[in-house]
């Protein structure tokens, strides 16, 4: 079991000084010049998640064709005839406004995973939604996100010392709403946020604004939020990026009012111009709502029509349109992405032509990489299901995230076990190519400036720890993976130099902890192993 | 073609209702809380003014030893622990205390500022401090002169502006400050003659027209006042440094001869003649008054804003003998301030955005009997805040005071750049987030000084307003009560939804966790128990978005 990010412990200020010290130009042979090469030339791939917010209902997204006769019966008011049903496998079938979607399915840019959930579902929205950001069970509290803690593993000294010449680029963006939980990593975020403006200008700042007025108001809000761009260590990266390239597709749709589906739309053409632009950036996140459809997701006249329906057609032209822009800009290769919604609905429909909220319900994957098709069987729908009846899950969420940290960020499946605090199935969804270089992964566990030091790591029960303080308040604080803090080592004014803390962990259990360092504004999160 | 507009000012006749209410709290208290508004709701304009400027001459409890860090043995052992440090000599043989004394008298007055009364008092400490500049660190050096300088422009914030320039000419720290105590018959110093006349009175502008000679003949009239130092700091006029001879100056004077007297008296009777002689000039109420406007209403000062603001209030500030008062009454229930285009378009000095901060999220204080240690050290940390953002109180750049107030054309666009705004943010993230802590070392004398934290209760906050189980009047009420400038309704949809609803379209979600949370703040419903961190990010957002900086 090789667990590079814990075990390394190379002392620092190497990384700048390396990459000072090469002047890097074709065919690089050393390890480490071939990683730098490769992130010159932005090889890096690219997550884009797609969050779906209210509980989609999978049962009138994704349809189990072998089970409509049943599922006519519990959805007399308004399932479609199967005849409207688009066809991805003669089993499964998907809703006619994601044509799109399953027109891209025949080229084999997506696939679905059927029933995916987790035990104990949570039927609250903000519940539910914190268990699918933090991938937690269903009973734990996390105070970081699964994404979060990827990044946290790959740029273990973030944010100290970025952005710097190897990483100058954010880690993820959250276009259009505040960064969130999923990118965080215990109270450090990971990534950051960015308006989802269609006039440059906006991009970054704060991500709500008023256009400004032609008077002294419009004046102090545009000189505030020029500044807060030069501030922002991003600002300009991203302005850059962003003027640099343009969207080439012609299929995204025509942006009028304020829809959800618009909203999608300007994000996505957002991200595929950020991409273009060049930015190292890992993570996407975007995000679309209304999903929480209690009644009146179907038209009464025409059951294939209706808000439901509208919110799917918004999912599928919007991620089609992204899919072809990522192509025609020549970024197919380094593209991936998935779908989610916190939870499924209600097998019955109930009388106001709506779903209640329920809990399995498919993800959608796409991208030129992955590997198509449909993983896993169709729910078993059982005609006599009563309005409290739900359907079990199939797969477990972190399966999903763990398949794309595993086969598309190329994470050792350990690491993957350690991100996500257990083993999950492993789901063969993206084709297994050439993963970046050990070296590149090892860069960026160094790059930055490493205020925190952990050895030895993994540990038995003792272990050290080094950290730094620039003077003023310090807090060393040590945390175990469900967020509860465990010791407080440091609480109290130090003046600048350097320390060193011995922790005891004895008759604690064995897994994973955080030694949380923060001196002021600044903070460092580095893992560590307990072991047996 | 200038007009003079007319001779009085025109006072505001039109609603006023909350949000009036709330431009003249922003620019008069620092910070509005829900708690401010509802004490002034209901009021009519004149009686909220009249409230403001009603401001009592007491004096306030004196700073008192709350030294962090240091050893109670063998430094400023003449002064207990609690008690004042005021017109205690420090012991000669122990380390100067002289440090330690000038950062307790910074943190009082933080404190003052920030548990400040509902009048217009601090906001012109502050107004005065920046405009009769001494400074605390450098030049007067010494403790006890920076707090009488403090009481002074305390005790005269809205009295006598012509009283006040006699006290603060013959007062120990602008003495020390402007090389007045050195300014001698045989050297004549003219730091302070050429600064009463450029920065106090009447200014560079096109109406004030006095000479360089008449900079050195105010000089000389200054000549041989000192300080008292073994007598409480007085001043003490010594006429053997005086200079003795006639002091005669321009036509922008009138030609006015001050005759050189040799008498004990001889130093406050060429004085009064001095300022009677500068306070003869139309321009010197023309001068503060537009200091006023720049400080309270907007840096921009037009034609117009001179024909129907200045001049009239200049008139009314010499024929009411320059009583400062009746002028912030006039100025504060005129027209010109309710203006729409004068509405939450300044941007917050540090100590409007830090001390307002503080003041509107109703962070408490620790009460107890031993808590000024603590109270003390957040005091500390609310300065370092502030001095972060380019205003060290205490110590302005120079004496011209901060550029923010003067400096054209930027004026208080010079409070933000790349380096403050991530200071500011750095004291969202201490108020809101963090929390300032005392922490678990050893430097407290009381052990209950201990891991007491300065922090913002933002449920605490929401519950002071109406329906804040509504998201709607939530938001609504935030955006008011936060943001200088409104903003449209799809921002506050925005907030809502992100926030509130965490992406969620249904506004019943909300509802039900709030009210849970209510109820039983240790309710076991997860959506509840999310509810303080989502207020606390929802606050995050909201102070650092550009409407938070503007009021």
């Amino acid at each position: 079991m090789k667990r590079r990010s814990f075990i390394k412990n190379i002392p620092g200020a190497a990384a700048a000084t390396v990459i000072g010290g090469h002047s890097i130009s074709a065919a690089p042979s050393n390890p480490m010049l071939q990683a730098l090469y490769d992130m010159m030339y932005e090889t890096d791939r690219v997550l884009v998640i797609v969050q779906c917010n209210g509980g989609n209902d999978g049962l009138n997204t994704i349809f189990p064709l072998d089970q409509y006769d049943n599922l006519k019966v519990v959805r007399s008011n308004m399932l479609m005839n199967a005849s409207s049903i688009l066809k991805l496998t003669d089993k499964t079938g998907i809703h006619p406004a994601m044509a799109a979607l399953a027109d891209m399915y025949k080229e084999g840019k997506m696939g679905v995973i059927q029933n995916v959930g987790y035990p104990n579902f949570s039927y609250s929205h903000f519940r539910a939604t914190d268990i699918w950001l933090s991938a937690s069970d269903s009973n734990e509290f996390l105070d970081s996100g699964w994404a979060g803690r990827y990044l946290n593993y790959e740029y273990a000294n973030y944010p100290m010392g970025y952005p710097n010449s190897v990483m100058p680029d954010p880690l993820a963006i959250r276009v259009g709403e505040g960064i969130g939980l999923g990118l965080q990593m215990i109270g450090v975020n990971m990534g950051i946020s960015i308006n989802s403006a269609s006039d440059p200008v906006n991009l970054t700042g704060n991500i709500f604004k008023d256009p400004a007025p032609a008077d002294y108001l419009g004046k102090e809000l545009s000189y505030l939020r020029e500044v807060q761009r030069q501030a922002d260590k991003f600002g300009d990266v991203i302005l850059a990026a962003y003027n640099k390239s343009k969207n080439l597709s012609s299929k995204y749709p025509v942006v009028n009012g304020t829809s959800t589906a618009n909203n999608l739309t300007n994000q996505l053409k957002i991200v595929a111009r950020l991409i273009a632009g060049g930015l190292k950036t890992r993570i996407y996140w975007v995000s679309t709502g209304g999903f929480d459809t209690h009644s009146t997701q179907v038209d009464a006249a025409n059951f294939t029509q209706g808000a439901h329906a509208n919110l799917l057609k918004g999912i599928s032209d919007n991620i089609a349109a992204f899919s072809d822009d990522v192509k025609l800009l020549g970024l197919e290769d380094r593209v991936a992405g998935f779908t989610f919604s916190e939870f499924g609905r209600r097998i019955r429909s109930n009388a106001s032509l709506g779903t209640d909220h329920g809990s399995a319900l498919p993800v959608i994957y796409f991208g030129k990489n992955i590997i198509p098709g449909v993983v896993g069987t169709n729910p078993i729908i059982n005609a006599n299901a009563d309005f409290n009846s739900n359907l079990p899950m199939q797969y477990d969420f972190r399966s999903v995230y763990g398949s794309f940290l595993n086969q598309w960020f190329c994470v050792p499946q350990a690491d993957v076990n350690a991100i996500l605090f257990d083993k999950f199935q492993n789901l063969p969804i993206l084709h297994p190519a050439s993963c970046l270089s050990t070296a590149t992964h090892d860069q960026n566990t160094i790059n930055g400036i490493p205020v925190v030091k952990v050895y030895p790591n993994p540990f038995v029960t003792k272990t050290r720890i080094d950290f730094e303080s620039f003077g003023g308040f310090v807090r060393l604080q040590v945390f175990n993976n469900q967020g509860a803090l465990i010791k407080s080592l440091v609480n109290n004014e130090l003046n600048k130099g350097k320390y060193t803390m011995d922790l005891d962990l004895e008759g604690q259990s064995s897994g994973t902890y955080y030694a949380r360092w923060e001196n002021g504004p600044l903070q460092q999160v580095k893992g560590m192993l307990k072991v047996q | 073609m200038l007009n003079f507009g007319p001779l009085a000012v025109t006072p505001y006749t039109g609603n006023f209702g909350k949000s009036e209410l709330l431009h003249l709290l922003r620019r008069t208290l620092f910070g509005v809380s829900s708690s401010d508004l509802k004490a002034f709701e209901g009021k009519t304009l004149n009686e909220v003014v009249d409230q403001l400027l009603n401001i009592s001459s007491a004096a306030p409890m004196p700073p008192i030893r709350a030294y962090q860090g240091r050893a109670l043995t063998n430094f400023d052992s003449g002064v207990p622990f609690g008690q004042t440090w005021i017109n205690i000599r420090p012991n000669p043989a122990e380390q100067n205390p002289n440090g330690a004394r000038r950062g307790s008298y910074k943190q009082w007055w933080i404190q003052l500022m920030t548990q400040q009364e509902r009048t217009l008092r601090e906001k012109m400490v502050l107004f005065w401090h920046n405009h009769l500049v001494t400074d605390t660190n450098d030049v007067v050096d010494l403790p006890d002169l920076a707090y009488r300088y403090n009481i002074l422009l305390r005790a005269s914030c809205i009295g006598n502006f012509r009283k006040l320039m006699y006290d603060i000419t013959v007062d120990g720290a602008m003495l020390r400050y402007l090389n007045g105590e050195k300014n001698t018959s045989a050297a004549p110093d003219e730091n302070y003659g050429r600064e009463l006349q450029e920065l106090f009175c009447l200014g560079k502008g096109p109406g004030s027209k006095y000479t360089e000679d008449d900079v050195k003949a105010a000089a000389k009239v200054l000549t041989g006042w000192t300080i008292n130092y073994a007598d409480n700091y007085q001043p003490l006029f010594r006429p053997n440094r005086h200079d003795n001879k006639d002091k005669q100056f321009s036509s922008f004077y009138a030609n006015k001869l001050i005759k050189g007297k040799s008498t004990t008296t001889a130093g406050s009777e060429e004085l009064n003649e001095l300022l009677d002689m500068i306070f003869a000039q139309e321009e010197t109420a023309k001068f503060l008054v537009r200091k006023l406007i720049t400080f309270f209403i907007y840096y921009d000062i037009t034609p117009e804003t001179e024909a129907n603001l200045v001049t009239p209030l200049a008139e009314l500030f010499r024929s009411s003998g320059y009583e400062i008062k009746p002028v912030l009454k006039a100025l504060f229930t005129s027209d010109w301030f309710f203006k729409s285009e004068y509405r939450g378009v300044m941007i917050k000095s540090p100590a409007d955005f830090t001390i307002g901060m503080a003041r509107q999220l109703e962070i408490p204080w620790p009460a107890e009997q031993n808590a000024f240690e603590s109270r003390y050290f957040f005091a500390s940390q609310l300065f370092n805040g502030m001095n972060s953002q380019g205003l060290e109180l205490g110590d302005p750049p120079n004496v011209a005071g901060w550029p923010a107030y003067y400096q054209s054309p930027s004026f208080h666009e010079l409070w933000v750049d790349t380096a403050t705004y991530p200071a500011r943010l750095t004291v969202i993230d201490n108020l809101v987030v963090r929390g300032i802590s005392t922490g678990n070392g050893t430097q407290w004398v009381y052990n209950e000084s201990k891991n007491k934290v300065f922090k913002a209760d933002t449920v605490a906050v929401v519950k002071k307003l109406n329906s804040p189980h509504d998201p709607n009047l939530l938001i609504a009420q935030l955006v008011e009560l936060f943001y200088g400038p409104g903003v449209s309704q799809s921002i506050k949809d925005a907030l809502k939804t992100t926030y509130l609803l965490k992406g969620q379209s249904s506004d019943i979600y909300w509802t039900a966790a709030y009210s849970d949370y209510a109820a039983n703040p240790a309710t076991t419903n997860p959506d509840a128990r999310q509810v303080p961190k989502q207020l606390q990010d929802l606050f995050v957002y909201m102070f650092s978005a550009a409407e938070f900086h503007l009021h």
